[in-house]
């Protein structure tokens, strides 16, 4: 249901306007309205204004956005560590914390400059490590003598690595040496030695035929070859140590003042949220005023909390919703816990408006109703039971998880049932192993037609609900026209069934003449209420009706499915392949039984139902809260 | 060779729906998945437009249903 909603204005002393959006923060029960439409009469208009910070409280709100800032930028620098509760009031400290936050953020500046440094540093000598490490084995069979040169490159291709040879071989006359491995990341990684003096000629030529050289560091190029890896060893033991060294520090800082500064932040977030709605409130000279929305059974909290905290210089004052205020009336929804699950098809589509009605109760009933009639399968029920006593075991701390297993959990309920009305159990399986011979209401399987008519009959019954539903909604929102046409809507549609049953000769045919007559009065009523288009409206509902035809339809072919599944397993003549194969049919069947008929029940309500009296469009009620 | 007529009926009544729905399906569940990429809130709404051109293949059933029970 719709929760019931107060226009309530809080009136106050001009001083005190932070601690009413204290208390009301801390009840979580009001929505500030940022509109004043409907709370000001025009007469006082001239003397009521949207609230303006004066000097202080304005200083106050940028100090406080400072400092939020100063704290962010030095948790940018800390580690994400699980830090103890600090219970310090931050009120009374904030000057020190200012002080303190500027000298706090500065070494730890300093601290992730030099972790980035070192961070890189230990990249680059990580890459090096790589390269010559996948050559450290061969390098004993090279000559590394220090009259020689080396060049290191990385080489894309093997053919590249061909050419590289030749044109080696041409500029050097075969004076050189080559040394290739894989890489670990198995890039072809070879390092060439050559004399000095031809060395600039050869990286020339790697230039023009784009094969990158590993240029070392400016620390290592000196350094003769073979001790290269050694003091590169070094370097990164070095690096890693010193990285080491700052993210112990910045941890030791983080576990120290973490959770001061985290406290601080929080309260800094809270007293600038508070600023940040004053800009929607109203004041004259003397006090504020706030305008805005409580539930019904919130008020007297509210009035209560506001009398006993300020002594009565803080007024709560209930006003009439008009009707030009019902499309502003945020809606929030508060049903039974039965029906409380069901609130998950609802958020799936736009809330219905205020003086609308709630469909979630409707669902609730009729979603359950629908899916068991179609899968109609007491042995599918267990399974879908049992499957849905798990998923809610599972997951019981998810909040949409554990509402689908609760409605899972009620439509099997309803599949059992209906199941036994029907005499199914997976399929006809169960009443040829219990010997019952015939079902209880009804056998789906041989009772097409009969099985048409009840789906039909539902389907009048909904849809009717669905008009007068909508009746009711249009005389809520004081649109009588349209309140009208839908009475006369249902009148049109229960004399046409009438009608032709009476034709059907299975009502009296004596009936049909008078039902004519009365058809013949209703149609200037209906284009007087709905318009030229009154017609399309009326063949819009029958239709909607025969839509209904689906219960049957779907309901059909997971009986036949069924049967199916145990036919072949029969076919087979073997005890072993004959359970598999059911029990692989039944699973496709079960598979799609649970999504057919809950997609179409689902959509019986959203289009056939939904669309006869739910108005959408309504605004969330979202309190100032914690 | 009337009963060859019925059953010709009742599957022309059933096949030419259900060839019309799987192609109005088709894309409107293209058009429906890249929707609810962008904005997931529209979920329920793509649900309905999705299932709405079954009623054809639906109500083609019933008339074959009815055609084959004459």
């Amino acid at each position: 249901m719709i929760a019931r909603m107060v226009k309530v204005e809080i009136v106050g002393p001009n001083g005190m306007l932070l601690e009413v959006l204290s208390l009301l923060r801390e009840l979580g029960v009001f929505q500030i309205e940022k509109d004043s439409t409907g709370f000001v009469t025009p007469q006082d208009r001239n003397k009521v204004h949207s609230h303006v910070l004066d000097e202080k409280t304005l200083a106050e709100r940028i100090f406080y956005e400072d400092l939020r800032a100063r704290i962010d930028e030095l948790f940018c620098c800390l580690p994400h560590l699980e830090t103890r509760q600090s219970y310090l009031d931050p009120g009374s400290v904030l000057e020190s914390i200012a002080e303190t936050v500027q000298r706090h953020a500065a070494t730890c500046r300093e601290s992730c400059r030099k972790r980035e440094s070192h961070r890189k540093e230990l990249e680059e000598l990580n890459r090096y490590q790589a390269f010559l490490g996948a050559l450290e084995p061969h390098l004993g069979s090279l000559s590394l003598k220090s009259s020689l040169e080396f060049i290191g490159v990385t080489i894309k291709e093997p053919e590249a690595l061909e050419q590289l040879m030749l044109a080696m071989s041409r500029l050097t006359q075969d004076r050189f040496e080559i040394l290739t491995a894989r890489g670990a990341d198995g890039t072809l990684i070879g390092l060439i030695a050559l004399e000095k003096g031809l060395a600039e000629k050869v990286r020339t030529v790697l230039g023009e035929q784009h094969v990158p050289e590993l240029t070392f560091p400016a620390a290592l190029a000196a350094i003769p070859f073979p001790e290269r890896i050694g003091l590169l060893r070094i370097r990164i033991g070095e690096a890693t140590a010193g990285l080491a060294a700052i993210d112990a520090e910045l941890a030791r800082f983080a576990q120290r003042w973490g959770a001061i500064y985290a406290r601080v932040r929080s309260w800094l977030e809270v007293r600038l949220a508070l600023l940040k709605n004053v800009a929607y409130l109203h004041q004259t000279g003397m006090c504020f005023f706030i305008h805005g929305w409580t539930p019904e059974q919130d008020v007297a909290r509210l009035e209560q909390e506001a009398e006993s905290t300020f002594g009565g210089k803080v007024v709560v004052v209930r006003k009439q919703i008009l009707e030009q205020d019902l499309d502003q009336v945020p809606v929030t929804l508060r049903n039974p816990p039965y029906f409380r699950p069901f609130e998950l098809f609802a958020r799936l589509l736009p809330l219905p408006r205020y003086a609308s009605i709630d469909p979630t109760p409707f669902i609730a009933i009729g979603f359950p109703l629908f899916f068991g009639m179609i899968l109609g399968d007491a042995g599918y029920g267990i399974i879908l039971l049992g499957f849905a006593l798990i998923l809610g075991r599972i997951f019981r701390k998810r909040d949409t998880v554990r509402d689908a297993s609760r409605i899972l959990l009620i439509s099997s309920c309803y599949t059992i049932v209906f199941g036994i009305l029907y005499g199914e159990f997976f399929g006809e399986l169960g009443a040829l192993l219990l010997g019952v011979r015939e079902a209880f209401i009804i056998e789906r399987r041989h009772a097409v037609i009969p099985t048409l008519y009840f789906a039909l009959s539902i389907g009048m019954a909904h849809v009717i609900l669905g008009l007068l539903l909508g009746v009711i909604t249009a005389l809520k929102r004081r649109t009588g026209r349209e309140a009208l046409f839908k009475a006369v809507n249902i009148v049109v549609i229960l004399c046409l069934a009438v009608l032709f049953l009476s034709l059907t000769e299975i009502a009296p045919r004596l009936l049909a003449k008078p039902l004519t007559l009365v058809l013949l009065f209703l149609i200037p009523l209906l284009f007087f209420s709905g318009g030229v288009l009154a017609p399309l409206e009326l063949m819009k509902n029958v239709g909607n009706i025969v839509s209904y035809a689906r219960i049957m339809a779907i309901g059909l072919a997971s009986v036949l499915l069924a049967q199916v599944a145990n036919s072949f397993a029969g076919m087979t003549g073997n005890i072993v392949a004959g359970v598999l194969l059911a029990v692989l049919f039944h699973t496709v069947n079960l598979v799609l039984g649970v999504f057919s008929p809950a997609i179409h029940a689902l959509r019986l309500h959203y289009v056939e139902f939904y669309s006869k009296f739910v108005v959408p469009g309504g605004r969330k009620f979202e309190p100032l809260k914690k | 060779m009337e009963k060859c007529y019925l059953a010709l009926a009742a599957a022309l009544a059933v096949g030419l729906p259900a060839i019309a729905t799987a192609w109005a399906q088709s894309r409107i569940g293209a058009a429906g998945a890249g929707t609810i990429a962008e904005k997931p809130e529209l979920t329920g709404t793509i649900i309905i437009m999705l299932a709405i051109p079954e009623t054809m293949v639906i109500l083609g059933f019933v008339v074959a249903v009815i055609i084959l029970a004459m």
